[in-house]
């Protein structure tokens, strides 16, 4: 069962993105960003393509949420640290587990609000033509596991610093690694210098490419499993830190 | 070791397990997935993993894809890295079903190594993007026993049959002899051709020089093509068996087709109620097919033409002219099938095919028999209908249109029987021949397959071919459907059970319905621009004929006022032209325009406003709050300061 505490503290965080133009800001971003870039003018643009399906929007939601997640993250930890309000938090009876975990399904469920609000292209696809509701719904679903696990990334480094801006670059600059992984430049790179285990295991981490994989309509249980993976470790980081956060 | 050195371990710790324990999942846990697409893009169909599991020795498949050489080049060559990762996912299911068998090898070929070498060598397609790199995306399969066969490239248009196309490889690694197709015709489609050279002598000399129909030419190419003659008492050493406008066979070689289908062979049929390229059609008669004995045959198959019915369908009518001084329009008895026609069946005979032109194509009907499963190859569309028309009206448009009338469902003009069937014979052919055919079969002993089409013009020369300078070039699709019908007869049936995945048209229907509608009005506009011209064409042809000596100036006066009234008169059509075409372009755009502003406006709308009332209701209450602290405060403050002064 979930503590009322954790439940306490879940409302409370998901409920202070409402009460900071921060929020809404990000929303507002996100919203007219997407909507923006899937009908840009140019060849893959989604009128241009004339399919009613969903590729041209999906493809550009990891690379908005690149640089929108971590200004999300950044003041998850980075903040309460700053103002000394996390150790008033860590007194309370919640231990530091249950706190980042609230913490970060409040984001997540912020996020899975902003991308609830996307729904505007369901029905623009659904009065055009004839979509696959079950590539929509699992790409969807890809953008909802990239977001929490672009969140734990920054959650992370928001725990790391209790500067917001070094929070923030560093998150960027690591989802930026993660979701280049698997692309040819990079595989190239390492290729020049390690055995192909070595690049193999550097392509797994590809976050693009089990987003890709999902997006395009097949949801496997290596994919469930790198999400879930890819979010425990940095969760489990994110405790780390707090934790020796506390003892000092 | 201190604390905060413990915790930087656990961390490093944790950052090599993640990274393990993702390299192992993604490795275990491929295997194990769910298939969302609606038509079912990643999941192999029965056929397949039937065929799959016949393999009892290993096939190596070489995957050859250039992506280095893909990421380099334009944005148009990049996209075809998605149809590689498909390509690469289906194959990967091919492996997982082939119990070990199959073993899947992906090389990407760069400049100047053995990979590239070995990519020419097999001979698949190679596309130059600069001097030195190419492009290469094929795959080539190789037995132990060193039989190859190749895709040469992977077209991603051609992607809803793909599944078909890999397991057509195995099946051909499997079986690689050349296949035997019997020809069997009321028609010389297949005769012994003389030297080009005397053929044109002929010519010349005003002769007939009978010539083999091109498509059975392009059949020959693949496969061992052997005629069968129309008084043939039994049918044996072909795989698999065309008959074409079956009309006036003998008993004995109905007989034995219908052994032959019994006896588990598979047969391609075409008839058609009007074979207009028949040169022997009279001005009014037409040569149809089948006759009433051919009929019986079909009966036992459960597929009937119908006499004198046609298939007609207004939105897929072509476009020509009946005769050489009738003005061109839109023929009824001319049905161009696009992708309408076929994709809501699936079938790999017509994958691919968006531009097949019938002529007076027949209408089929099944009737169900036990055992036996029909499926639709092709059809009208939904507003197709079936009309009728005999004698001097197949002849003339205007009466045709005025028989049609719009319909609301299909008609079908390929059909496909599957299954067990009994014999058209029960008796034997004659009952004096009895004893000699005893050991006939009276139903099947296997299961069979038969296709049947309404039309026969569709694959003549005429129809399928059109001639060039540099000899004849396939004219449309026609000779495709024909290549892809024999080919789906002659494979195994597991191979036909193969269905195309299917393109799900994704089109935006409500963009192309503008688009449809404002193509009439200006097709309906340039009419009226033509049919101004003529008229303004034959009158002056009459002032011409009333033309005399006494007349000539007032008529060229009349002549001259007429063409600047013809020329306001196109003027203002053309004006209205321009008006439709812009109309048309301006709806489209409304329509883009309108979704781009819903896209990207109107839920942040409703954020600002929704944050804006939230925020403004919350410090209401805050402020609230406050001046109630405050007033308590104040009030409390009184409250001592009166003690104070009591």
């Amino acid at each position: 069962m979930i503590n009322q505490t954790v439940k306490n503290l879940f409302f409370k965080e998901f409920a202070s993105y409402f009460k900071t133009p921060l929020g809404y800001v990000f929303l507002v971003i996100f919203l007219f960003g997407i909507g923006y870039l899937t009908f840009e003018p140019g060849r893959g643009s989604f009128f241009y393509m004339r399919e009613a399906s969903m590729t041209s929007f999906f493809k550009y939601i990891p690379w908005m949420f690149l640089f929108l997640i971590p200004a999300v993250s950044m003041r998850l930890w980075s903040e309460e640290r700053k103002s000394g309000t996390v150790e008033l938090l860590l007194t309370m009876p919640v231990t530091v587990k249950q706190a980042v975990l609230a913490k970060f399904f409040a984001s997540w469920a912020f996020i899975g609000l902003a991308l609830l609000g996307t729904f505007p292209m369901i029905i623009t696809v659904t009065y055009l033509g004839k979509p696959d509701y079950g590539v929509i719904f699992l790409g969807y679903l890809a953008s909802f596991l990239i977001a929490g696990s672009l969140l734990a990334v920054g959650g992370f480094f928001s725990a790391l610093t209790k500067n917001q801006v070094i929070s923030f670059i560093l998150t960027v600059c690591v989802s930026f690694l993660l979701l280049m992984a698997g692309s040819p430049p990079i595989l190239d790179f390492i290729s020049s210098f390690s055995p192909k285990y070595v690049v193999d295991l550097f392509e797994s981490l590809s976050v693009l490419n089990h987003f890709d994989s999902i997006e395009r309509g097949v949801f496997s249980l290596s994919n469930i499993w790198f999400f879930s993976v890819m979010i425990s470790f940095w969760l489990f980081g994110n405790i780390i830190l707090l934790d020796e956060n506390k003892a000092n | 070791m201190n604390k905060q050195k413990e915790n930087y371990l656990k961390v490093i710790l944790g950052l090599f397990s993640m990274t393990l324990l993702i390299y192992i999942g993604s490795t275990l846990f491929k295997k194990v997935r769910i298939d969302f697409t609606e038509e079912r893009l990643y999941t192999l169909s029965n056929g397949t993993k039937s065929i799959l599991n016949k393999l009892d020795s290993p096939i190596n498949l070489k995957l050859y894809y250039s992506k280095t050489a893909a990421n380099k080049g334009t944005e148009g060559l990049r996209a075809f890295n998605n149809h590689f990762l498909y390509v690469q996912e289906l194959l990967r299911q091919f492996v997982s079903n082939s119990r070990n068998n199959l073993k899947l090898e992906v090389i990407d070929p760069r400049p100047d190594t053995p990979e590239e070498e070995d990519a020419v060598m097999y001979g698949l397609k190679k596309f130059n993007l600069t001097e030195t790199e190419r492009y290469f995306f094929g795959l080539v399969a190789e037995n132990e026993s060193g039989t190859e066969k190749i895709i040469e490239f992977f077209d991603p248009n051609q992607k809803d049959k793909l599944e078909y196309e890999l397991t057509k490889l195995i099946y051909t690694v499997l079986n690689p002899q050349k296949k035997n197709i019997g020809i069997l015709s009321s028609i010389d489609v297949l005769v012994d051709d003389l030297n080009p050279y005397m053929a044109q002598i002929m010519r010349m000399q005003g002769k007939d020089v009978n010539q083999s129909w091109l498509v059975t030419q392009l059949l020959s190419e693949f496969y061992n093509v052997k005629k069968i003659e129309k008084d043939t008492k039994s049918i044996s050493g072909v795989d698999s068996l065309v008959i074409i406008h079956p009309t006036g066979f003998s008993d004995d070689t109905l007989f034995a087709i219908d052994q032959y289908v019994l006896n588990g062979g598979n047969v391609l049929v075409f008839t058609d109620p009007n074979t207009v390229s028949l040169k022997s059609s009279s001005m009014y008669g037409t040569s149809s097919s089948p006759d009433n004995n051919f009929k019986k045959l079909m009966d036992k198959w459960g597929i009937e033409l119908q006499e004198n019915s046609y298939a007609g369908d207004r939105y897929l009518s072509g476009y020509g002219r009946f005769h050489p001084n009738r003005p061109p329009g839109r023929l009824l008895a001319l049905l161009n099938c696009n992708e309408v026609c076929t994709e809501q069946y699936n079938d790999n005979i017509t994958s691919g095919i968006n531009d097949a032109a019938f002529v007076f194509p027949g209408v089929l009907k099944a009737k169900s028999i036990e055992g036996v499963k029909h499926s639709v190859i092709m059809s009208t569309s939904n507003k197709g209908n079936a009309y009728r028309a005999q004698g001097y009206e197949l002849n003339n448009p205007d009466i045709l249109w005025k028989k049609f009338t719009e319909g609301s469902s299909p008609v079908v003009i390929a059909y496909k029987a599957m299954g067990k069937f009994k014999t058209a014979y029960p008796n034997g052919t004659k009952k004096k021949e009895k004893k000699n055919n005893k050991q006939f079969l009276k139903e099947s002993k296997k299961e069979s397959v038969v296709i049947v089409f309404s039309d026969v013009d569709f694959i003549s020369d005429q129809f399928a071919f059109k001639n060039t300078f540099l000899g004849a070039s396939v004219a449309n699709d026609n000779s495709t459907l024909f290549l892809n019908s024999v080919e789906a007869i002659s494979g195994d049936m597991d191979l036909m059970s193969v269905r195309s995945k299917g393109r799900v048209n994704r089109s935006f229907d409500v963009i192309n319905e503008i688009e449809f509608e404002a193509e009439k009005r200006t097709a309906d506009k340039v009419k009226e621009i033509n049919a101004s011209i003529a008229r303004f064409q034959s009158e002056l042809n009459q002032l011409g004929s009333k033309a005399n000596a006494g007349n000539i100036a007032l008529l060229q006066n009349e002549g001259i006022k007429k063409k600047k009234e013809l020329a306001k008169n196109i003027a203002a059509l053309k004006k209205e032209l321009r008006n439709v075409k812009r109309e048309g372009r301006e709806k489209v755009e409304r329509i883009g325009k309108f979704f781009q502003y819903f896209n990207t406006m109107f839920v942040p709308f409703f954020v600002i406003v929704f944050g804006i009332y939230y925020n403004y209701k919350r410090s209401s209450l805050m402020q609230g709050r406050r001046e109630i602290i405050n007033h308590k405060k104040d009030s409390h403050h009184t409250e001592n300061f009166t003690e104070v002064k009591a």
